[in-house]
């Protein structure tokens, strides 16, 4: 891609007049031609988990035109055309180009929202030479920051281009520019960035859907039991509203696992906190959980449709549009549904409740608490290993035959020695940690294809009942379910294989160095 | 990247004019190009105001790609870069034969430069030496200008005997005719005469006043005169010359 040479951002403290700026920077011989004075919007958008800044880039809507931006080097890598500022929108519905491609490769399941909307006076100048030879472009910029009232102030910058070939020839100009005393700061591409995203109030990186609570081992269980709690309760909280404004399915996604982690971590670590309470909270976000399953379920099949779709002939593929467009349907009544209980005073309450109990700040009383005064690294130890023999002794009792309810149960296992290792992740050395979570991992994907094939089974099985007249609908889902069962016996096949690759001497290995308390 | 060269064993025949404006136009509906200023006497380059950095000199264009790139200017129009020409390239000729395959060394010294830019127009100077080999080798298409005369259809000839004869590729020869006045009958018989030539394009440049204030102006005729019967000419020769490209479907 060809390069074009960095702009430099100069912030000062008003507009400065080409007059003062020829005045004060220009060589003899250079003058300033008026190139063009336009007011236009521009708009920067990233997903909620900023997928596209953790890849350095910078995603600009600009003169109707989307841009992908290195943020380092401040270099427009992609472009495609764009109408409108949305409030959000997903990659997959740009036109096919290289910005679609890329963009796609960061997120094609979350969507991109609009960080900030901006206001932007520009009036541009030509810088020419003593050979009247263009070598810069000057731009003098006014930001005014939209919908942020707190923010009333103007952005004011002047932005120095250089031509590519005239970089050294402009560096005088640079100088006298980073003299002048109305410039209070000098800013490349990123740190431009960040200021904007500071004005309009936006964390950046401020979420991230993996769990980094960090842990100390000496640390008693209720403090550190309350940590993580709080964790999953500021994931619930950060996601409402992405939930109640329908920006993606991520967001109801991640605010059921911190729902899961959180009645994991209660469930798990039993005797941390007073029983009542603990099954009073329990109860509530099962309820809570329950509220969402209607919903979810209808995101994860809108979210295969593509995938339904193309594992069918083409003559069969119309026939699963009022199929996904029930399933559509249904869901919005499940949004609006799940939308207003997340708005009513009842969850209100609930959420009151639980961040008081959160806030509790002294430990319960140690008869009925006896284990929260234990430090957190031997409860990790002890809570792993139970929950790491548990698994290897239910998984070494399963069947030649593999049975449904078996698998169902070991997933089960599966997945709360994963949330164990995940919540005390942080005291054990990130490369005794690793190996033992990939190890498990590899397991957790084998059932995880098993029971999802087999949830989907049971789901096309319902919609059977739909089926009055319509052939080809019923060979569709006949398609689907023969492409299922397959999935779902390949996935059972490999078990066996996959489990012994876990009840090995070298994944025993890695669980022994970890549990040895050497890694801590 | 698909390269053309403005090629012509005689000199004053509009092969800087039509590279400047050919490569204009390409930046507009191909973007980006790079013109390259082959021509010691850096005619393209003082169209554009542009001059080499003092550090720059046939040695760093013999070492090629990113010697080269660092020497790339931006032209005044979006997407529109020039690789000035320098008075040192006068001695090209013999500091190729110094190299190592010289014929191939043109085409090696621009590969990189294919990820940059879609098209890249070489303006050269007037000869037949080894550097025009270079250049034979390294372009996909050679535009030949030719003013319609006697001379000038005569150096053609005399080039499609070279080619011949050192077994190259003809195919890439495209002539066109350049300066044309049509009030000349000389003009109009010589025209006729090759109109049905295989190889030649059918557009024809006029001879016109405009195209010689480009010195004035300093900039492509097409940029400033879009309308004037020149720049109407060079668009139309830059339709039938990128159908030659396979870049146009």
């Amino acid at each position: 891609m060809r390069t074009i040479p960095e702009t430099v951002y100069f912030r000062t403290k008003s507009t400065l007049s080409p007059e003062t700026l020829a005045q004060q920077i220009l060589p003899a011989g250079w003058i300033l031609t008026l190139l063009s004075s336009a007011k236009e919007q521009q708009a920067f958008y990233d997903t909620f988990e900023w997928h596209a800044f953790e890849k350095g880039v910078a995603v600009q809507k600009k003169e109707r035109i989307l841009f992908l931006i290195d943020i380092n080097s401040g270099q427009k890598s992609a472009s495609v055309s764009f109408q409108g500022n949305p409030l959000s929108f997903f990659s997959e519905t740009l036109p096919d180009s290289l910005l679609q491609t890329k963009l796609c490769s960061l997120s094609n399941i979350r969507a991109f929202s609009r960080l900030c909307l901006l206001n932007t006076f520009t009036t541009s100048y030509r810088l020419l030479d003593q050979n009247s030879k263009t070598v810069a472009i000057i731009a003098v910029e006014s930001i005014q920051l939209t919908g942020h009232e707190r923010y009333q102030e103007e952005i004011h910058l002047l932005a120095l281009t250089p031509f590519k070939g005239y970089e050294e020839d402009t560096t005088p100009i640079h100088q006298s520019l980073s003299a002048l005393e109305a410039v209070h700061s000098v800013l490349n591409f990123r740190e431009l960035f960040l200021l904007l995203m500071k004005c309009t109030k936006q964390r950046v990186q401020g979420y991230s859907a993996k769990f980094l609570t960090k842990l100390h081992p000496d640390a008693t269980i209720h403090e550190s039991a309350l940590l993580l709690l709080e964790h999953t309760f500021s994931v619930m909280l950060l996601n409402k509203n992405g939930i109640k404004k329908n920006i993606d399915s991520e967001f109801l996604h991640d605010y059921r696992v911190a729902l899961r982690r959180t009645r994991s971590i209660m469930k798990l670590l039993m005797g941390i906190f007073n029983e009542r309470e603990n099954q009073y909270f329990l109860n509530l976000f099962r309820t809570l959980g329950k509220r969402t399953n209607d919903l979810r379920d209808r995101d994860v099949y809108l979210l295969r449709k593509k995938s339904y779709c193309n594992s069918l002939p083409p003559n069969l593929q119309p026939s699963l549009i009022p199929f996904f467009d029930n399933i559509a349907e249904s869901r919005k009544v499940f949004h609006r549904r799940l939308s207003r209980y997340l708005s009513s005073s009842d969850y209100q309450v609930s959420l009151n409740e639980w961040e008081g109990f959160l806030n509790q700040q002294t430990l319960p009383d140690v008869e009925r608490t006896p284990q929260g005064s234990r430090s957190t690294k031997s409860v990790a130890l002890e809570t792993i290993k139970r929950a790491w023999k548990k698994l290897l002794r239910r998984g070494r009792q399963i069947s030649r035959e593999t049975t449904d309810t078996e698998l169902h149960a070991l997933r089960i296992d599966c997945k709360k020695l994963r949330y164990l290792l995940e919540f005390f992740a942080s005291i054990f050395q990130p490369d005794a940690i690793i190996p033992v979570i990939r190890q498990l991992k590899e397991l957790q994907e084998n059932l995880g294809a098993f029971v999802d094939a087999s949830v989907q089974l049971h789901f096309l099985h319902q919609q059977l009942e739909l089926i009055h007249s319509d052939t080809l609908f019923a060979a569709s889902m006949g398609g689907l379910m023969v492409t299922l069962f397959q999935k779902k016996e390949e996935a059972r096949l490999k078990f066996n294989k996959t489990f012994t690759s876990f009840d090995h001497e070298e994944t025993s290995q890695l669980f022994h160095d970890l549990l040895t308390g050497s890694s801590l | 990247m698909k390269t053309i060269a403005l090629y012509s064993i005689k000199g004053g025949v509009g092969k800087t004019a039509a590279a400047v404006n050919l490569a204009y136009l390409s930046s507009r509906f191909f973007p980006p190009t790079l013109l390259c200023d082959l021509d010691p006497q850096g005619a393209s380059s003082y169209y554009f105001r542009i001059s080499a950095s003092k550090k720059y000199n046939s040695d760093k264009f013999l070492k090629g790609n990113k010697k080269i790139y660092s020497n790339i200017k931006a032209t005044d129009f979006d997407n529109l870069d020039l690789l000035p020409s320098d008075f040192s390239y006068r001695n090209l000729d013999i500091e190729l034969a110094e190299e190592k395959n010289p014929q191939r060394k043109l085409k090696k010294n621009i590969e990189e430069l294919s990820n940059d830019y879609q098209l890249l127009f070489f303006d050269s100077p007037p000869n037949l030496t080894l550097l025009s080999e270079s250049l034979f080798a390294a372009s996909d298409t050679i535009l030949v200008p030719l003013i319609p005369t006697t001379l000038s259809i005569r150096t053609f000839m005399q080039l499609k005997d070279f080619f011949d004869s050192n077994k190259l590729n003809s195919s890439k020869i495209r002539p066109f005719f350049s300066m044309v006045e049509k009030q000349k009958k000389l003009h109009r018989d010589i025209i006729n005469e090759f109109r049905n030539t295989p190889g030649f394009l059918t557009q024809t440049i006029p001879y016109n006043s405009e195209v010689e204030k480009m010195g004035l102006y300093r900039a492509p005729i097409n940029a400033v005169q879009p309308n004037c019967p020149a720049s109407k000419a060079y668009l139309h020769l830059w339709e039938e010359v990128i159908k030659l490209t396979e870049l146009q479907e």
